[in-house]
């Protein structure tokens, strides 16, 4: 046996689990090469170090329970806050209760914009507003809003193999028209309105949750179990909703904005 | 150390047949009930969680992550098979995907041109009792550093096999041939202590 299947063995052979023949020619090999030797006696002393040094962690215990009661059915609980809780507890005492409240019941209370979009995304799902033009690529379903909607939807993204875009609908948000472009990931539905910014409340949605998409600031929030990222560019106001998990449906936000 | 050019730093690509086997699919599917035993690979997810990304808070939402998709997945583990494995690659793919992310950062995942660029040095002669005497004398800091700067698969290989994970597991949870493992094992052990010479303090 030569170096190189040597080396392949010594592992097996510090732990015991090499045996009968194999065992003997990696043994009579280690007796006439010094240099494989040497190679085992630091491959075993990297074995202790790593022992030494990574094996001892446990998982901390507020991740234990939280992993515990996932497995159980429960709702995850928030990472950040149960990572950071020493942090977040210094910080909130520093606040005014006061401004704690309110900052509690601003962002507690659902923005008509958020509301409007999980609405609107329901009713693409239970087919009040059906898909009105299949997907044959966005270049087919851009054109078709025209006369539809009284703007451009400027939407360059035309899906991909993690979002395909199923097709287009025309639906209403809040007191206007709005293209919805709709996306899925695997069996979850996700729904972009797009729709004239102007006059609408932006800036009553509250800001406790701001993202980067690309070039432009969005809101994400949570409400009824939907995630909502909001922005706007330029004109035009952009409502992304579904049950997908935040970071996807962040993911496919990234996209559509930067495209 | 050298970092390669982010323009020639290797970019795994994700795998179609992975992603369909490994992402979560459905509501629907999820009910099906997690084995009892998912949460005893804690410790060792997590402590694998923690020297893949270098941080306490990265390990805990990796860890996380790990277990949601395997809750949302539950129904594509096939009973009887290996759980451990299982909850390991997801793990792996589950880290792959969150670096990409993330840190908006190439991740180098497959090792396989590190370990042909490196295996002559890494099969080199000896450094000796220098090499054993720096190997005694390692902070955890060094084999974390040193490990980072290898390829996910090399950092996971090693991580894997320091959990006991035998070498079946070991293939299932990278997604590569038992036959290869022994010897992606030693060359990726070999690189380490290498980098080590150059980080070992």
């Amino acid at each position: 046996m030569d170096c190189t299947g040597t080396r392949d063995y010594l592992l097996d052979r510090q732990r015991g689990a090499l045996t009968g023949e194999l065992r003997a020619r990696v043994d009579s090999h280690l007796a006439e090469c010094e240099s494989c030797r040497s190679e085992d006696a630091a491959d075993r002393e990297l074995s202790a170090a790593l022992q030494r040094h990574l094996s001892k962690r446990r998982a901390p215990e507020a991740l234990r329970r939280s992993i515990d009661g996932r497995l159980a059915g429960e709702p995850p609980r928030i990472p950040w806050v149960a990572r950071r809780t020493p942090w977040v507890v210094a910080l909130v005492a520093a606040l005014p209760l006061a401004a704690a409240f309110l900052l509690w019941v601003k962002t507690s209370q659902p923005d008509a914009m958020v509301t409007e979009a999980v609405n609107d995304h329901l009713r693409i799902l239970y087919g009040a507003h059906p898909i009105e033009v299949e997907s044959g690529g966005v270049h087919q379903v851009k054109p078709w809003f025209e006369g539809r909607v009284d703007f451009a939807p400027t939407v360059g993204f035309g899906g991909d193999d993690d979002f395909p875009l199923q097709g287009g609908a025309v639906a209403y948000f809040l007191d206007r028209k709005a293209a919805a472009y709709v996306y899925k990931r695997h069996l979850h539905v996700v729904t972009l309105f797009v729709y004239q910014a102007e006059g609408l409340p932006w800036s009553t949605v509250p800001t406790t949750s701001s993202i980067s998409l690309g070039h432009v600031r969005a809101k994400a929030l949570t409400t009824r179990g939907f995630h909502v990222i909001l922005w706007r560019d330029g004109d035009l106001g952009y409502a992304l909703v579904s049950d997908l998990d935040p970071r996807e449906l962040e993911m496919l936000g990234s996209r559509i904005a930067g495209s | 150390m050298t970092r390669a050019p982010a323009h020639l730093t290797l970019v795994a690509e994700p795998d179609a047949a992975d992603t369909e086997t490994w992402y979560p699919e459905t509501v629907a599917k999820a009910t099906v009930a997690p084995p009892g035993t998912a949460l005893e690979h804690l410790d060792a997810l997590y402590r694998v969680a923690r020297s893949l990304t270098g941080r306490d808070d990265d390990a805990e939402d990796l860890v996380q992550e790990t277990y949601a998709r395997a809750i949302a997945g539950w129904a594509q583990f096939t009973a009887g098979t290996n759980l451990r494995a299982w909850l390991f690659r997801i793990l792996r793919n589950a880290f792959i995907d969150s670096y990409r992310r993330s840190r908006n950062n190439p991740v180098q995942v497959a090792f396989d041109e590190e370990l042909a660029t490196s295996a002559s040095s890494g099969r080199e002669p000896l450094h000796g009792d220098a090499e054993l005497e720096r190997l005694r004398h390692l902070v955890t800091t060094d084999i974390e550093t040193a490990l980072a700067s290898l390829t996910v698969d090399a950092r996971t290989i090693i991580l894997l096999d320091l959990e006991g994970l035998t070498e079946r597991e070991l293939a299932d949870a990278l997604g590569c041939a038992v036959g290869t493992v022994k010897s992606r094992l030693a060359r990726a052990r070999a690189i380490l202590r290498e980098r080590l010479r150059d980080y070992g303090s």
